[in-house]
Protein backbone atom coordinates (compact mmCIF):
# COMPACT_ATOMS: atom_id res chain seq x y z
CA UNK A 1 0.00 0.00 0.00
CA UNK A 2 1.24 3.59 -0.89
CA UNK A 3 -0.19 7.00 0.96
CA UNK A 4 0.25 10.20 -0.55
CA UNK A 5 -0.93 13.05 0.90
CA UNK A 6 -2.22 16.86 -0.16
CA UNK A 7 -3.14 19.48 1.24
CA UNK A 8 -5.86 22.67 -0.49
CA UNK A 9 -7.31 25.42 1.49
CA UNK A 10 -10.40 23.79 1.78
CA UNK A 11 -9.18 19.71 2.00
CA UNK A 12 -6.72 17.61 3.14
CA UNK A 13 -6.17 14.38 0.31
CA UNK A 14 -5.29 11.17 1.39
CA UNK A 15 -4.19 9.14 -2.20
CA UNK A 16 -4.28 5.32 -1.02
CA UNK A 17 -3.21 2.94 -3.66
CA UNK A 18 -2.95 -1.21 -3.69
CA UNK A 19 -4.13 -3.43 -0.75
CA UNK A 20 -5.48 -2.29 2.86
CA UNK A 21 -5.40 -5.36 4.78
CA UNK A 22 -4.46 -6.12 8.38
CA UNK A 23 -0.47 -5.42 7.71
CA UNK A 24 -1.12 -2.12 6.07
CA UNK A 25 -4.39 -0.35 7.85
CA UNK A 26 -2.53 1.07 10.46
CA UNK A 27 -0.46 3.54 8.48
CA UNK A 28 -3.87 4.51 7.28
CA UNK A 29 -5.16 4.53 10.33
CA UNK A 30 -2.80 6.65 11.47
CA UNK A 31 -2.64 9.17 8.34
CA UNK A 32 -6.45 9.64 8.37
CA UNK A 33 -6.73 9.86 12.34
CA UNK A 34 -3.49 12.86 12.04
CA UNK A 35 -4.82 14.12 8.88
CA UNK A 36 -8.39 15.20 10.33
CA UNK A 37 -7.97 17.54 12.90
CA UNK A 38 -5.52 19.78 11.26
CA UNK A 39 -7.98 19.95 8.14
CA UNK A 40 -9.35 23.35 7.32
CA UNK A 41 -13.02 21.66 6.55
CA UNK A 42 -12.46 17.88 5.71
CA UNK A 43 -10.61 14.98 4.64
CA UNK A 44 -11.26 13.20 1.48
CA UNK A 45 -9.65 9.58 1.03
CA UNK A 46 -8.77 8.68 -2.31
CA UNK A 47 -9.53 5.43 -3.16
CA UNK A 48 -9.61 4.76 -6.93
CA UNK A 49 -6.31 3.10 -6.74
CA UNK A 50 -6.96 0.30 -3.89
CA UNK A 51 -6.78 -2.94 -5.39
CA UNK A 52 -8.10 -4.66 -2.04
CA UNK A 53 -9.41 -3.73 1.28
CA UNK A 54 -10.71 -5.92 4.17
CA UNK A 55 -12.95 -5.27 7.60
CA UNK A 56 -9.43 -3.01 9.44
CA UNK A 57 -9.51 -1.22 6.08
CA UNK A 58 -12.98 -0.61 6.99
CA UNK A 59 -12.64 0.14 10.48
CA UNK A 60 -10.04 2.38 9.54
CA UNK A 61 -12.79 4.35 7.16
CA UNK A 62 -15.63 3.90 10.03
CA UNK A 63 -12.69 5.55 12.96
CA UNK A 64 -12.23 7.94 10.21
CA UNK A 65 -16.13 9.11 9.98
CA UNK A 66 -16.08 8.98 13.83
CA UNK A 67 -12.93 11.44 14.22
CA UNK A 68 -14.66 13.69 11.84
CA UNK A 69 -17.88 13.87 12.88
CA UNK A 70 -16.15 15.07 16.79
CA UNK A 71 -13.69 17.44 15.48
CA UNK A 72 -16.59 19.22 12.92
CA UNK A 73 -14.88 18.28 9.86
CA UNK A 74 -16.24 16.24 6.78
CA UNK A 75 -14.63 12.72 5.48
CA UNK A 76 -15.54 11.49 1.95
CA UNK A 77 -14.45 9.01 -0.07
CA UNK A 78 -13.60 9.42 -3.01
CA UNK A 79 -13.32 7.93 -6.35
CA UNK A 80 -13.50 4.97 -4.14
CA UNK A 81 -12.86 1.64 -6.59
CA UNK A 82 -15.06 -1.83 -7.44
CA UNK A 83 -13.23 -3.87 -5.01
CA UNK A 84 -13.75 -0.96 -1.58
CA UNK A 85 -17.17 -0.58 -2.39
CA UNK A 86 -17.80 -4.26 -2.72
CA UNK A 87 -16.55 -4.66 0.71
CA UNK A 88 -18.42 -1.63 2.24
CA UNK A 89 -21.91 -2.90 0.61
CA UNK A 90 -21.27 -6.63 1.73
CA UNK A 91 -20.68 -5.31 5.07
CA UNK A 92 -23.84 -2.90 5.05
CA UNK A 93 -21.93 0.11 5.20
CA UNK A 94 -22.04 1.66 2.03
CA UNK A 95 -24.94 4.55 3.02
CA UNK A 96 -22.88 6.06 5.67
CA UNK A 97 -20.31 7.69 3.87
CA UNK A 98 -20.49 10.90 1.45
CA UNK A 99 -18.96 9.63 -1.88
CA UNK A 100 -17.56 11.64 -4.73
CA UNK A 101 -16.38 11.34 -8.05
CA UNK A 102 -12.65 12.32 -9.10
CA UNK B 1 -9.21 -35.00 2.84
CA UNK B 2 -9.06 -35.61 -0.20
CA UNK B 3 -5.89 -36.33 -2.94
CA UNK B 4 -6.54 -33.10 -4.59
CA UNK B 5 -6.54 -31.03 -1.42
CA UNK B 6 -4.30 -28.16 -1.14
CA UNK B 7 -2.45 -27.41 1.92
CA UNK B 8 -0.44 -24.38 3.39
CA UNK B 9 1.27 -23.61 6.26
CA UNK B 10 2.03 -19.88 6.36
CA UNK B 11 3.55 -17.93 9.60
CA UNK B 12 0.97 -15.58 11.10
CA UNK B 13 2.59 -12.31 9.65
CA UNK B 14 0.28 -9.64 8.49
CA UNK B 15 2.49 -9.26 5.86
CA UNK B 16 1.66 -12.77 4.03
CA UNK B 17 -1.82 -12.35 3.99
CA UNK B 18 -1.32 -11.02 -0.04
CA UNK B 19 0.37 -14.40 -0.36
CA UNK B 20 -2.58 -16.35 0.89
CA UNK B 21 -4.87 -14.01 -1.41
CA UNK B 22 -2.72 -15.06 -4.25
CA UNK B 23 -3.38 -18.32 -3.68
CA UNK B 24 -6.73 -18.25 -2.95
CA UNK B 25 -7.46 -16.40 -6.39
CA UNK B 26 -5.63 -18.59 -8.66
CA UNK B 27 -7.31 -21.75 -7.40
CA UNK B 28 -10.48 -21.04 -7.64
CA UNK B 29 -10.06 -19.40 -11.01
CA UNK B 30 -8.80 -22.92 -12.34
CA UNK B 31 -12.02 -24.61 -10.64
CA UNK B 32 -13.50 -21.75 -12.69
CA UNK B 33 -15.41 -19.51 -10.33
CA UNK B 34 -16.43 -16.24 -11.50
CA UNK B 35 -14.43 -13.32 -10.42
CA UNK B 36 -17.01 -11.60 -8.13
CA UNK B 37 -17.57 -14.19 -6.19
CA UNK B 38 -13.32 -15.79 -6.16
CA UNK B 39 -12.99 -11.99 -4.17
CA UNK B 40 -16.02 -12.49 -1.52
CA UNK B 41 -14.53 -15.47 -0.99
CA UNK B 42 -10.93 -14.31 -1.03
CA UNK B 43 -11.84 -11.84 1.33
CA UNK B 44 -13.96 -14.16 3.76
CA UNK B 45 -10.62 -16.37 4.59
CA UNK B 46 -8.46 -13.56 4.66
CA UNK B 47 -11.23 -12.98 7.82
CA UNK B 48 -10.59 -16.00 9.02
CA UNK B 49 -6.87 -15.42 8.63
CA UNK B 50 -6.47 -12.13 10.50
CA UNK B 51 -8.86 -13.31 13.27
CA UNK B 52 -5.93 -15.84 14.15
CA UNK B 53 -3.45 -13.27 13.87
CA UNK B 54 -5.10 -10.74 15.74
CA UNK B 55 -6.88 -12.91 18.28
CA UNK B 56 -5.94 -16.47 18.69
CA UNK B 57 -2.17 -15.52 18.48
CA UNK B 58 -2.56 -11.61 20.28
CA UNK B 59 -0.37 -10.53 16.66
CA UNK B 60 2.34 -13.24 17.45
CA UNK B 61 4.50 -13.18 13.94
CA UNK B 62 6.16 -16.15 14.36
CA UNK B 63 3.33 -18.66 14.77
CA UNK B 64 1.65 -20.74 12.39
CA UNK B 65 -1.95 -20.73 10.26
CA UNK B 66 -2.73 -23.62 8.22
CA UNK B 67 -5.17 -23.59 5.82
CA UNK B 68 -7.12 -26.42 3.14
CA UNK B 69 -8.67 -26.15 0.13
CA UNK B 70 -10.81 -29.02 -0.98
CA UNK B 71 -13.26 -29.13 -3.78
CA UNK B 72 -15.77 -31.39 -5.92
CA UNK B 73 -18.16 -30.39 -8.07
CA UNK B 74 -21.05 -29.38 -5.83
CA UNK B 75 -19.32 -27.25 -3.27
CA UNK B 76 -15.26 -25.84 -2.15
CA UNK B 77 -13.97 -25.77 0.94
CA UNK B 78 -11.75 -23.98 2.97
CA UNK B 79 -10.59 -24.85 6.79
CA UNK B 80 -8.45 -22.43 8.43
CA UNK B 81 -6.87 -23.20 11.55
CA UNK B 82 -4.39 -21.82 14.34
CA UNK B 83 -2.67 -23.70 17.46
CA UNK B 84 -3.36 -20.18 19.99
CA UNK B 85 -5.58 -19.22 22.29
CA UNK B 86 -9.32 -20.33 21.67
CA UNK B 87 -11.65 -18.04 21.01
CA UNK B 88 -15.05 -17.86 22.93
CA UNK B 89 -17.59 -19.30 21.52
CA UNK B 90 -20.15 -16.02 21.41
CA UNK B 91 -17.03 -14.84 19.34
CA UNK B 92 -17.63 -16.86 16.47
CA UNK B 93 -21.69 -16.85 16.72
CA UNK B 94 -24.00 -15.97 13.66
CA UNK B 95 -24.85 -12.61 13.93
CA UNK B 96 -26.88 -10.83 10.64
CA UNK B 97 -25.16 -8.21 9.15
CA UNK B 98 -28.24 -5.11 9.08
CA UNK B 99 -27.15 -1.60 8.12
CA UNK B 100 -26.25 0.50 11.16
CA UNK B 101 -28.29 3.98 11.76
CA UNK B 102 -25.41 6.83 10.97
CA UNK B 103 -24.59 7.38 14.75
CA UNK B 104 -24.22 3.49 15.97
CA UNK B 105 -21.82 3.06 13.36
CA UNK B 106 -18.67 1.55 15.40
CA UNK B 107 -15.37 0.45 13.82
CA UNK B 108 -14.17 -3.74 13.99
CA UNK B 109 -16.32 -6.51 14.59
CA UNK B 110 -17.36 -7.28 11.10
CA UNK B 111 -14.57 -10.41 10.64
CA UNK B 112 -17.04 -13.49 11.41
CA UNK B 113 -20.19 -11.75 10.09
CA UNK B 114 -18.50 -11.40 6.40
CA UNK B 115 -17.51 -15.16 6.98
CA UNK B 116 -21.52 -15.80 7.47
CA UNK B 117 -22.41 -13.56 5.18
CA UNK B 118 -20.13 -15.17 2.39
CA UNK B 119 -20.15 -19.16 2.70
CA UNK B 120 -22.98 -21.69 2.62
CA UNK B 121 -22.04 -23.20 5.66
CA UNK B 122 -19.35 -22.55 8.22
CA UNK B 123 -18.41 -24.30 11.46
CA UNK B 124 -16.34 -22.76 14.11
CA UNK B 125 -14.66 -25.70 16.32
CA UNK B 126 -12.27 -23.62 19.43
CA UNK B 127 -10.16 -26.38 20.62
CA UNK B 128 -10.28 -27.10 24.66
CA UNK B 129 -7.20 -26.40 25.55
CA UNK B 130 -5.69 -24.78 22.39
CA UNK B 131 -6.16 -24.26 18.62
CA UNK B 132 -9.23 -23.09 16.54
CA UNK B 133 -10.41 -24.03 13.31
CA UNK B 134 -13.07 -22.69 11.06
CA UNK B 135 -14.78 -24.86 7.94
CA UNK B 136 -16.07 -23.15 5.21
CA UNK B 137 -18.25 -24.35 2.35
CA UNK B 138 -19.64 -23.03 -0.56
CA UNK B 139 -22.17 -24.72 -2.56
CA UNK B 140 -21.57 -24.19 -6.13
CA UNK B 141 -24.03 -23.14 -8.37
CA UNK B 142 -24.22 -21.58 -11.84
CA UNK B 143 -24.02 -18.26 -10.73
CA UNK B 144 -20.72 -19.14 -9.49
CA UNK B 145 -19.22 -20.27 -12.45
CA UNK B 146 -17.55 -18.17 -14.83
CA UNK B 147 -20.20 -16.12 -16.56
CA UNK B 148 -17.33 -13.86 -18.69
CA UNK B 149 -15.79 -12.49 -15.76
CA UNK B 150 -18.73 -10.69 -13.34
Amino acid sequence: MRIEQTTTADETIIRVEGDVDLYSSPELRKAVLKAVPKAATGVGIHLGSVSYMDSSGVATLVEGLRSAKEHGKTLTLVAPSNSVMKVLELARLDSIFAVRSD
Amino acid sequence: MGADDIRLQVSSDPCLLGVIRGVLQVWMEVLGLARGRRDEVVLAVDEACSNAIRHAYGGRTDESIDLVLSASTDWIEIAVSDQGTPCPSECSEYRPLVAPAPHEVVPGGLGVKLIYEVFDEVRFCPGTTSGNCVTMRLHRTAKHEVDGED
